[in-house]
């Protein structure tokens, strides 16, 4: 109860600290804020020339919206997972790169990573809002859909933080972590329906059936990553503009409070000793 | 006059002294283990009370653990044993600028270092005045810091850590900042303070500047309190075993 109160007591810094991110990111570039849609939209054209021209991955228009146009089904797939690598990215040297600040001054340790994951979340924002306008355009009836949508950002925000809270610890004690993550991110977007449906990955397991013999699938491990869930209710909400899967919903919850529950609990457990351990 | 300000209360603070120390995996792995080391005792059982109001030097040689103390003080370490309480409202002032983004300008800055040291907007927004006076860029104020000399930088971070207006302030051996003009500044804003009946605590290896400001001294040597009290007395002894 008091560790909440004393983060609310440092939401200032909290916004102080994000502002200073925020701004000080693009300060002195041209295009500014528009940088922020660059990775994505040169992400959006490879994949589509590579995946919807060349392999020809084959996409059920969406239900009800009648979309079909792939550029846009994996934008509402890859701006939620961009999202997710860039605050796990910035928010694990977040405590290393501010090394000099925590031996210096006494502050509420929780800014450091939450701030990261506040300035992906500000840019975040910015990438939805014009995927949404895009969707208007293109006829996808979204706008009703926005008010749940912000609340799946707000889910994958809080996994997210969980799990930056206890990677930024890890990379105290271990600086390997960073260098990992960067390996795990890149096998995860792979092993996540960002570019390809879950459909696909359901075919070819029941093509293979249970594994060795056991009625587990490839389908049911597949299911274990968290991330499937996560962009199943963002393609349902963006693209088809309908209510989703309640299991992905329960799912999304139940990993959004154990991360950061879970985070939380390593987070304060290492904080007091972070002077030293840096 | 005689009521305490801040107790140290048999206060020990001991480091790893790491003799081997694997922070990557692989190390680790292969050595099967993280780390091996040995207590070091930066502090052992350091008891006093600093008086309310009074300028209190602590002072001893390099390595004498006052630096520890300071950020045990400060609450960036966190003691072993023993427990430190204060009666009021602590700021440190250990670096000037913590936490200056340099792309940013001097008044961004001012608000982030200020909120860092755990202002509120409203107080920034109403001391941001005599801030930006008592640090005398008023003219490169909204220019980015990264174009500030260094003397205007310290100035500015100065000028914010000094404006947290505490109870009692812990301050590290960063009056000597700025140009002569500046320092004296420093010294009027310390008696000011003290005017006020604020409690300064101050680590200092210039002698002249602790007899100068402070009437209450601590002397540390080797992690152990040797000697406490009047600041006269207390820096005579210290510079007496010096000349041994």
């Amino acid at each position: 109860m008091n560790y909440l109160k004393e983060m609310l007591a440092s939401r200032e810094l909290l916004i102080n600290l994000t502002m200073r991110e925020v701004k000080g990111k693009y300060k002195r570039t041209v295009f500014g804020q528009l940088w922020s849609l660059a990775n994505p939209l040169a992400l959006m054209l490879i994949y589509t020339f590579v995946f919807a021209f060349i392999i020809r991955i084959e996409l059920p228009p969406g239900d009800p919206s009648g979309l079909n146009v792939f550029a846009i089904w994996l934008l509402c797939g890859l701006l939620p997972w961009i999202f997710f690598a860039n605050v796990l990215n910035s928010g694990v040297t977040s405590l290393v790169s501010n090394a000099g600040l925590i031996q210096k001054v006494a502050f509420s340790r929780v800014v450091l990573p939450l701030s990261q994951v506040a300035s992906a979340a500000y840019n975040w924002l910015f990438e939805i809002a014009v995927l949404v306008v895009v969707l208007s355009i293109l006829g996808a009836f979204v706008l009703p859909w926005l008010p749940l949508v912000v609340v799946a950002m707000a889910l994958l925000a809080v996994f997210a933080s969980g799990l930056a809270l206890m990677l930024s610890i890890a990379n105290v004690y271990f600086r390997d972590t960073q260098w990992f993550l960067s390996i795990i991110l890149q096998l995860g977007m792979y092993l996540s329906p960002v570019i390809y449906p879950v459909t696909m990955v359901a075919d070819a397991s029941e093509g293979v059936g249970g594994i060795w013999g056991t009625p587990v699938t490839i389908l049911d491990l597949y299911h274990l990553n968290p991330m499937v869930h996560f962009l199943d209710v963002f393609r349902s909400l963006l693209y088809d503009n309908r209510w989703p899967d309640p299991t992905a919903w329960l799912v999304c919850i139940a990993w959004a409070v154990g991360a950061l529950v879970v985070g939380l609990w390593v987070f304060r457990r290492n904080e007091k000793n972070l002077a030293e351990a840096l | 006059m005689s009521d305490v300000a801040v107790r140290v209360d048999h206060v020990s603070k001991s480091f790893r002294m790491y003799h081997e120390r694997n922070q990557t995996l692989k190390s680790a792995i292969m050595r099967g283990r993280t780390s091996v080391h040995e207590d070091f005792w930066a502090l052992q059982d350091v008891s006093f009370d600093v008086p309310e109001g009074s300028t209190f030097g602590l002072i001893g040689s390099n390595g004498s653990g006052k630096s520890t103390l300071l950020k045990c003080l400060a609450k960036i370490y966190h003691p072993n044993k023993g427990t430190i309480t204060h009666y009021g409202k602590l700021a440190a002032m250990l670096e000037v600028g913590s936490g200056f983004h340099h792309e940013l300008s001097g008044r961004e800055n001012i608000y982030l270092n200020g909120s860092i040291l755990g202002m509120s907007r409203k107080e920034i927004d109403r001391k941001f005045d005599d801030i930006v006076g008592f640090s005398g860029v008023e003219q490169f104020i909204d220019q980015p810091v990264k174009n500030y000399s260094s003397g205007m930088y310290v100035r500015l971070g100065f000028s914010v850590a000094i404006n947290v207006d505490p109870d009692i302030l812990v301050v590290d051996e960063v009056l000597a900042v700025g140009d002569a003009e500046f320092q004296k500044k420093c010294f009027d804003k310390f008696a000011e303070f003290k005017r006020s009946g604020k409690t300064v605590i101050l680590v200092s290896h210039s002698m002249d500047s602790v007899r100068a400001m402070c009437d209450h001294a601590a002397w540390l040597n080797k992690g152990t309190l040797k000697a406490v009290g009047e600041a006269t007395p207390t820096i005579a002894a210290y510079e007496a075993s010096l000349d041994n």
